[in-house]
């Protein structure tokens, strides 16, 4: 019963962390994760934030927020991860995440198909709904049962390329590209004053311009 | 922390939860010090009570009793009778049965509840002998009711029922009770209540803590994200369980004000935290770890008493319900 800490600070295991001068810009964006039940979805923050796997992850129930930064060349880029929960009837739940967000990963499992096809729908929700300039990644997750795979790569791949979205296969439990999409997310974000917009608050209607402007 | 040579407390609770590494011994010591002799004092009361009123019919003195904690003995009964739960397994006595007794489950409900049961306390050391029991009860329920049908979130309220009553049946009975009398309408498809009610405790805490419902807006944490778990769960899988089991004493007594009563607790008794989060991030983790692993909520007996010193009257909900049932219904339009 929430007796297991998930250890206090973040970023542990992050591919590479900030080197703290103080001439490095810095950008804060707003990620969602996406995808069916079970595919991995806080499996992947856990790993990208806390460098931890648990062969067991609880379900999550609703969602939960969680942060970390990295750095690519001279710019810290700090992700506010928003981990959402798979089940359909969470669905309702979903728009309150994804409004306003930058970036979203959209994640499925490579042994398992409807969690594809569920990923698919994603992102055409994402492509109505979400803001237009948001950067999508899909995640073939579960990379290391590709023996066991029956959604093949370049099936997902391709798909990937038709709609305009980053793809990778990670897998959480080795750590097999997690922190790369993450990398690859951040290098695709613009990085400078103007293209932050707006970001309209996950529990109010009114959009706000962000105090915390990226790049200054 | 570890617990050292001298620790009386092992690092398993007394229902198989691990304690986490943070989990202070040495103030949770000295908390136990005082409640077991509380419990024990309980406990001889509780056998005079139940001599008393042996069909525990629910009156001023027991409801009094209740809030101070049912002793783990009594509990399962306890529960039972009070919530009603005994009597609607009565009326259907073969009603459990029957279900388990489908020809064929259906795939998607069966399949669901089959990744979850690995993935429900898996820190628990005594849970892995009851997970066929876990699925029988939930995917039984699910059959039973379709509008429902099986709701992640729900395995933690039966897993926890399992490891109080011990009993299969009751435990189903319990959930089916929780689910359709309790907070009903939480877990079906379209979850419209725990929206509904979202929005209510939203309103408490505008109302009675204004400067933290301030902090929590500006800082732009989703009521959504901070108490979801708390309402679909009733706060199985967030609190410690022993201020869960607590809280669910209440809960089978007096109903879903108590959840209300409980979500509100949390956020007075941590205002000063909360208004010294100074970012979103912070703000996520002191609901996400250090709430759950802080004294005021593993000292169940002062946290219980911080629940009812909060003034909160059916009426006042009531009329907010009605208020969020409006304006969702505006804002639909």
């Amino acid at each position: 019963m929430a007796t297991t800490p998930r250890s206090g600070g973040s970023g542990s295991g992050a591919a590479q962390r900030p080197n703290g001068t103080s001439q490095n810009k810095s950008c804060q964006f707003k990620l969602v994760l996406l995808g069916e039940s079970a595919v991995g979805k806080s499996s992947l923050v856990l790993r990208f934030v806390k460098g931890q796997f648990h062969e067991y992850q609880e379900s999550t129930i609703g969602a939960a927020f969680l942060t970390q930064t990295i750095c690519i060349e001279d710019t810290v880029v700090k992700f506010e991860i928003w981990d959402t929960a798979g089940q359909e009837r969470y669905h309702s739940l979903a728009p309150m995440y994804y409004r306003g967000a930058q970036a979203a990963i959209v994640v499925y499992d490579i042994q398992n198909q409807d969690s594809f096809q569920r990923a698919k729908t994603w992102v055409k929700e994402l492509h109505k709904q979400a803001s237009p300039n948001i950067v999508i990644a899909l995640a073939g997750n579960k990379a290391d049962l590709s023996n066991i795979r029956v959604v093949e790569f370049d099936e997902a791949k391709q798909y990937a390329e038709e709609n305009g979205l980053l793809f990778m296969e990670t897998s959480a439990k080795t750590g097999m590209n997690v922190n790369d999409i993450f990398l690859a997310i951040a290098k695709k974000l613009p990085k400078n004053d103007n293209n932050q917009g707006s970001v309209i608050k996950p529990n109010g209607n009114e959009p706000t311009q962000t105090t915390n402007n990226c790049c200054k | 922390m570890e617990p050292t040579a001298e620790s009386k407390f092992s690092d398993v609770d007394e229902y198989g939860f691990k304690r986490g590494e943070k989990f202070d011994y040495k103030d949770y010591g000295k908390f136990m010090d005082s409640y077991l002799k509380t419990l024990t004092r309980r406990r001889i009361k509780w056998e005079s009570i139940i001599r008393e009123n042996p069909e525990l019919i629910l009156n001023t003195k027991l409801k009094r009793y209740i809030r101070k904690g049912i002793p783990g003995p009594y509990r399962t009964d306890v529960w039972m009778k009070i919530s009603g739960a005994e009597a609607a397994q009565k009326k259907n006595p073969n009603l459990y049965r029957s279900l388990l007794n489908i020809d064929h489950f259906i795939k998607e409900i069966s399949d669901s509840i089959s990744i979850d049961l690995p993935r429900t306390f898996p820190d628990n050391i005594h849970f892995d002998s009851k997970k066929e029991r876990l699925f029988n009860i939930l995917c039984a329920y699910a059959h039973h009711n379709r509008d429902v049908g099986y709701c992640q979130g729900l395995n933690y309220i039966a897993g926890l029922l399992l490891i109080v009553t011990d009993d299969e049946e009751k435990s189903f009975w319990l959930l089916k009770h929780i689910v359709e009398n309790i907070v009903p309408q939480y877990h079906s498809h379209n979850m419209a209540s725990l929206l509904r009610d979202l929005a209510v405790f939203r309103e408490l805490v505008i109302k009675r803590v204004p400067a933290v419902n301030r902090r929590v807006e500006d800082l732009g944490l989703p009521y959504a994200v901070i108490a979801s778990k708390w309402f679909i769960c009733i706060f199985a899988e967030v609190l410690p369980v022993e201020t869960v089991l607590r809280i669910w004493d209440c809960v089978f007594a007096e109903g879903y004000k108590i959840v209300f009563r409980a979500a509100l607790a949390l956020f007075i008794t941590h205002k000063n935290l909360i208004l010294e989060c100074e970012d979103i991030a912070a703000l996520a983790n002191l609901f996400r770890d250090t709430m759950i692993q802080g004294s005021i909520v593993t000292d169940c007996h002062s946290f219980i008493d911080s629940m009812f010193s909060i003034r909160l009257k059916r009426s006042e909900l009531e009329s907010l319900r009605k208020v969020a049932v409006l304006n969702e219904h505006m804002s639909n339009k």
